[in-house]
């Protein structure tokens, strides 16, 4: 089972939002192939702040895989970002329970309800 | 079945392709086959990152059989002892950091049982699964 990686711009409470899309598996073979993709986003110099994952066509991750989420996730918050999940399937979700993989991560249904959550979170900074 | 397989990270995931095929010629659930598949990619990719270092001119051998309500799988490679079975999940220093061990708490949620001895040069590593009650009738 190969990795399919899509990367979109969008808008997601009204804020300029890049949303990863994987397809697949997400393994030991693959891991290193979304590393590269990642590169670019997370470069220091014109690098993204947030990050979406859509796993809604995830099909397996191992920890080679969840590592790659932990390292990504360090480099956004480092930067006051941060990554967030959305429609992981019960599998999906099960390894990111065992592992208690990214402590504090933003793990989301959808994109609904992650646009409520952002939206939340920009008015309590605006307020600050 | 059995396998034999270079030190790269493609060769576990063929390996982890022959049993989701096996596992589902038997007409177990896709979480079976899902956690059987994590098991055997999670101790296949130690071996090829730890015990061999990359170095795909190494090999080592996977097998997988189904005895009465059960799939074991055994991994053997020729690498420098260790039992991944004595492995502790550490937690991290901070919640930024990831946790070491993780590989092998997976295997631990996913398995039933992880059996490790020495035979000779090889390290030998038994996965059991047992299956629930009536998956896999045939």
């Amino acid at each position: 089972m190969s990795l399919e990686i899509q990367i979109q711009e969008g808008v997601v409470a009204a804020s300029a939002t890049t949303t990863v899309k994987l397809s697949g598996s997400l393994d030991t073979s693959t891991a290193p192939e979304l590393e590269r993709h990642l590169a670019p986003l997370l470069a220091r110099e014109g690098g993204v702040k947030d990050l979406v994952f859509d796993l809604a066509h995830l099909k397996f991750i191992s920890s080679a895989g969840l590592r790659v989420f932990a390292a990504t996730r360090k480099q956004l918050k480092e930067r006051g970002g941060q990554a967030s999940f959305i429609h992981l399937q019960p599998q999906i979700r099960e390894v990111f329970d065992i592992i208690k993989a990214l402590p504090g991560v933003a793990i989301f249904k959808d994109i609904a309800e992650l646009d409520r959550y952002l939206a939340v979170r920009q008015r309590s900074h605006l307020e600050k | 079945m059995r396998l034999e397989l270079h030190a790269a990270p493609e060769e576990v995931m063929r390996a982890v392709e022959a049993l989701r095929d096996f596992a589902r010629a038997q007409c177990l659930s896709e979480k079976t086959v899902f956690d059987l598949a994590l098991a055997l990619e999670e101790c296949g990719s130690n071996i090829v990152n730890h015990a061999y270092k990359r170095d795909a001119r190494q090999k080592f051998n996977v097998a997988f059989e189904r005895n009465g309500s059960a799939i074991f799988v055994e991994l053997r490679d020729r690498g420098p002892q260790f039992d991944p079975t004595k492995v502790q999940c550490n937690p991290p220093a901070n919640e930024d950091e990831p946790p070491g061990g993780w590989g092998i708490e997976l295997v631990r949620h996913c398995t039933d049982e992880l059996q490790y001895k020495r035979e000779g040069e090889e390290n030998v590593l038994r996965l059991t699964k047992r299956l629930i009650p009536k998956e896999g009738a045939t």
